[in-house]
Formats: structure tokens, C-alpha cells, sequence
């Protein structure tokens, strides 16, 4: 589990130390878990995601 | 002099002449001098213009110019909004000092607008999420119920503020419980508006899905007079959508509303003990003021937070990613932790986490078509101490503490909460109670939140390191 973190963390280009990547490690199993069961959700399987894309849109600037 | 504890008394004292905002000014900056140096209020205190702007609404209210109830009340933003008057460092090394320089968010401009008097920026958590880092050259947030406590974030200045009455209200962001929390944890009042409801351009972003901003003060009545001002459609966001808040009729009485009440999740073995009983009576309180109430549990609850974890450390991640590389230490090691989930998930992973996201909004809503508020416990316990929020590895623990916090699933599918304090732990910290409502449904959260402080006091509750500074 520890080499999958480092190889994630790596490819991201993210320089955790090795303390870190311990507790990382410590929690990834039971993170992976919860995200897979997000497919098994049986509600889910023909509904559209929360995301639009505006054809229209265009960078406002927030404070002109 | 006794100065006015809520906002609305203080507008209202401003209009019967029995008070001035230079006075209310001064007397906040005479607390933050008190004050300021232990609990890590601010980032940065403007303390002469905030003077001459009240002097300013002194001068407009007496020649009739009433801009409304924020005119010439002392008010703190977190500093994560960009405000002309100072730099926004969202409490981190990294945030580019030119970044909104010279600019004001269009919330903040809408306050300027109404008068308001804005006293300093106030901390946050760094970019509004993780925990406090005692090795970066940044105050450390402290609770005013106990110095040794956490006032909770990411708002923790705001919240802080608001308890300590460095100001009467103030802004925060909301992506996990960010507004929520520091009011559960501070005693004082909270509020997320609908995801959409307020424009939230100018705010350094978090998770650009999940990110609120909204008021925290004394009172649910205090907060609909801040929502009003700041809701609004913005042309610089897209989310933001034509829907201003008027505050609803605050009578008291619940005649007619239907609460949910949930305890499924909120209540672990290792709550406080003094949750129970305290959560039972603010439901009670409810009832006796006309509501009905009824037990519900909220749908896909586990799948929400994860859904939160996913969504917010993704697109947060994408934000942060560049600096990350080149600049690693010098991040909260919190902010690395939360940032660092973001690539242990996959694009398809975030994905099906927004589909996951509306199926969980659809059965929401029909929820709501049974019920008008659903109410639980905010956090299962009172502020945590400094010293439990690491791990034995000296990492922090997100785990551990959130598994006693139950604000993130509200992020997600975009309804409003109000959180109000409602009682003390046997430590005498506060504890507190959510009211959720349909997208929209401020005006529902706003009237039983009213009504159960309007039958107790919670709410003005002080703590005891304010009142022994105020006596001395």
C-alpha cells in the first residue's frame, strides 16, 4: 500500500516526507474503500454528474 | 456604559441615540488590545479607518442616511477576501501578495456599501482548510472559552471575534464546516447560505463546487440581517444565481414547521456526555414554540463525505498543484495532508463523485418535501484541546476529529444550514445545534433559529476571559 502512496504522490509531484507518507499510508485503505463504494451506488448508474459547461462563458474579472 | 451583545441591538441603539459607532468601534478595538495577543484573532487590524468610518455612519445617521442595519457596526472578515484596505494572505507563505491587491470582493464591497465597519481581517486555517502549524509565522487561533482550545476552523478569527466582541459579526467560507465549526466551537451563531446564494469571486478558493460564504454573529437574526446584504447575483460568478434574501417575519412562533430531527451518525460513543440531554432540550425548546417534530436520517450520509474528500482535495489540488511542487515546506503540514488526497483519487473518481453528489441532492430534496428543518447536533463534543489534535506520529488527526463533526455532507448537496449555540459541556465549552433547509430555505433555518433564541440565552452567553477583562 505504502508504494502505491509513494508512486501517487510521486507522479503528482508531491515531495511528502517519509512521515508523511506513513500517514498517508495509514489512511489510504480505508479512503480507496470509501471512494470505490461510490460505484456501487446502484442510484447513480444513468445520472448525470454535478457539472455544466457553459458555451457562453467568459472570464470576469471579479473586481472591474 | 453597557454596549449591546448582538447586532441588531446595537442598529437599533445607533437609531435611538444610545450609542454611536465610534463608541461600538472603540470599544472593539479596545477588546482586540485586550484580547487580540491570546486568542489569534486577526491577520491585520485597521483600526483608524475603521474609526473613520464609523465616525462616517455617525455623521450619516444623524443627517438620515440609514444604509440599514450594518450601518456602523464593527465588522471582521476572514482573510481569505480580498479587501482594498490590506493584503489577503489566506494565513499562508504561499498566496501571491498581489493577488486582489487593491480590490474588493464583491461581498466585501456590498458591506462597505451597507455601511459597515470593517475592523481588520481576521485568521483562518491556511487557504481556509487543515489545522494550525505552530512552526509557520502566523498566530495561533485560540478559543476565548479556553485558551488551551481550539476555536475551530477554517473562520477561526471570525468566530473568535464574534465570541470575544472584537466585532459584532463577520464573513467566513464554508467547504466542510468551515463557518460552522468556529461557531459551534466559539458559542456563537452561523450561517452557510444555499451553495449559489451569495457570489463568492474575490475569496481565495478551496473547492470551487463546495465554497460558501456567509456570516457568523451572536444571532440567527444578526445573520439574516448580514445575508441580506451579501446575497445576490455577482456577473463574475456563474454559480451565483438571481435569488436576494429578504429576512423573514421573526415571530417566535413555529406554529406549522415540521423538524426532522437526526440522530444517526451524530451521536458516537465518545461524545460528550452532555450531548444527550442538551440536544433533546433545544428540540424541546423547538416543539414548546410550535414545531412538530419528527425522527429522519439523511440520505447517502457516508457517501457525502466522501464525496466532500474527493471534491474538495481535487479541486484544491488543482489549484495548489504548481506550488506544491516547488514550495512543500512551506505549507501547513495540514494543508499538505488534505491537499495531498487529491492525488490519491482518480478524474473518473471525481466524477462519479458528482453523480454520486446528485442522486444525494434529488433524495435530499424529497426529503425536504416532508419536513420544512432538519436539525442534529453540529459536533459531538466541545472544543478540542491544542493538544489532541495530533497523532501520535505527530501528523495531524483529520480523521479523529471529524468523526466528531457533521458539517461536510451539507457542503456537498448545497443546502443552508444555520448552526446555533445550544448548551455547555460539563467543561463549560459550547456545544450547538444545526438547522438545515431546502435549497433556498434560509428564510425556514432563520425563523426556528430565531424562535429557540428567543427561548433561551445561549446565544448571549459570554466567556468568561471577556467579562473579567471588561470588569477590570
Amino acid at each position: 500500500m505504502k508504494d502505491i502512496v509513494k508512486i501517487l504522490l510521486s507522479e503528482a509531484k508531491l515531495p511528502a516526507s517519509d512521515a508523511e507518507i506513513e500517514a498517508y499510508t495509514a489512511a489510504y485503505a480505508a479512503q480507496r474503500a470509501s471512494v470505490d463504494a461510490l460505484y456501487e451506488v446502484p442510484e447513480a448508474r444513468y445520472v448525470d454528474p454535478a457539472l455544466r459547461f457553459r458555451a457562453t462563458a467568459r472570464l470576469d474579472d471579479w473586481a472591474s | 456604559m453597557t454596549l449591546p451583545k448582538t447586532l441588531t441591538d446595537a442598529a437599533a441603539a445607533l437609531r435611538d441615540g444610545t450609542v454611536t459607532s465610534v463608541e461600538l468601534t472603540q470599544a472593539a478595538i479596545d477588546t482586540a488590545d485586550r484580547l487580540d495577543a491570546t486568542i489569534g484573532t486577526y491577520l491585520a487590524r485597521f483600526d483608524s479607518y475603521a474609526l473613520e468610518r464609523a465616525a462616517k455612519a455617525d455623521e450619516e445617521l444623524a443627517r438620515g442616511e440609514d444604509r440599514g442595519p450594518l450601518h456602523g457596526i464593527p465588522f471582521g472578515v476572514k482573510d481569505i477576501l480580498a479587501m482594498a484596505e490590506g493584503p489577503t494572505t489566506a494565513q499562508s507563505l504561499i498566496l501571491d501578495p498581489a493577488w486582489g491587491e487593491g480590490k474588493d470582493a464583491p461581498v466585501v464591497a456590498r458591506l462597505k456599501a451597507a455601511g459597515a465597519v470593517i475592523t481588520g481581517k481576521a485568521t483562518t486555517m491556511e487557504f481556509a482548510c487543515g489545522m494550525p502549524d505552530a512552526e509557520k509565522p502566523f498566530p495561533i487561533p485560540r478559543n476565548p472559552w479556553n485558551p488551551d482550545t481550539w476555536p475551530g476552523g477554517s473562520s477561526s478569527g471570525t468566530g473568535s471575534g464574534v465570541a470575544a466582541g472584537m466585532f459584532l459579526a463577520g464573513l467566513g467560507t464554508d467547504t466542510a464546516g468551515s463557518i460552522r465549526i468556529p461557531a459551534a466551537f466559539c458559542g456563537v451563531s452561523g450561517l452557510m447560505p444555499t451553495f449559489g446564494r451569495v457570489p463568492k469571486s474575490g475569496c481565495v478558493p478551496l473547492g470551487y463546487t463546495l465554497d460558501h460564504i456567509g456570516p457568523l454573529a451572536r444571532s440567527a437574526r444578526d445573520c439574516a440581517a448580514v445575508l441580506e446584504v451579501i446575497a445576490g447575483p455577482h456577473r463574475s460568478d456563474p454559480d451565483c444565481v438571481d435569488a436576494p434574501f429578504s429576512a423573514p417575519e421573526l415571530t417566535g412562533d413555529l406554529t406549522g414547521l415540521r423538524i426532522g430531527v437526526v440522530r444517526e451518525h451524530h451521536f458516537p460513543d465518545d461524545r460528550d456526555p452532555a450531548l444527550d440531554s442538551t440536544f433533546d432540550a433545544a428540540v424541546a425548546v423547538l416543539t414548546e414554540q410550535g414545531a412538530t417534530v419528527v425522527e429522519v436520517t439523511l440520505p447517502y450520509w457516508q457517501e457525502m463525505i466522501t464525496v466532500d474528500m474527493i471534491t474538495m482535495g481535487s479541486e484544491a489540488l488543482a489549484y495548489h498543484r504548481g506550488d506544491l511542487g516547488n514550495r512543500w515546506g512551506d505549507y501547513f503540514l495540514a494543508t499538505r495532508a488534505m491537499l495531498a488526497t487529491g492525488a490519491q483519487v482518480s478524474g473518473a473518481d471525481y466524477v462519479q463523485a458528482q453523480r454520486v453528489r446528485r442522486v444525494a441532492q434529488d433524495a435530499i430534496g424529497r426529503l425536504f418535501e416532508t419536513v420544512d428543518v432538519i436539525a442534529c447536533p453540529t459536533t459531538s463534543v466541545g472544543a478540542p484541546s491544542y493538544d489532541s489534535l495530533t497523532g501520535p506520529d505527530g501528523q495531524p488527526d483529520i480523521g479523529a476529529l471529524f468523526s466528531m463533526i457533521h458539517t461536510p455532507y451539507w457542503d456537498t448537496v448545497g443546502n443552508p444550514v444555520l448552526v446555533v449555540p445550544m448548551g455547555f459541556t460539563a467543561d463549560g465549552l459550547p456545544l450547538s445545534l444545526q438547522l438545515a433547509g431546502p435549497a433556498f430555505g434560509e428564510a425556514k433555518i432563520l425563523r426556528a433559529g430565531d424562535a429557540f433564541q428567543q427561548g433561551t440565552d445561549w446565544h448571549l452567553r459570554v466567556p468568561e476571559t471577556v467579562v473579567e477583562g471588561a470588569a477590570a
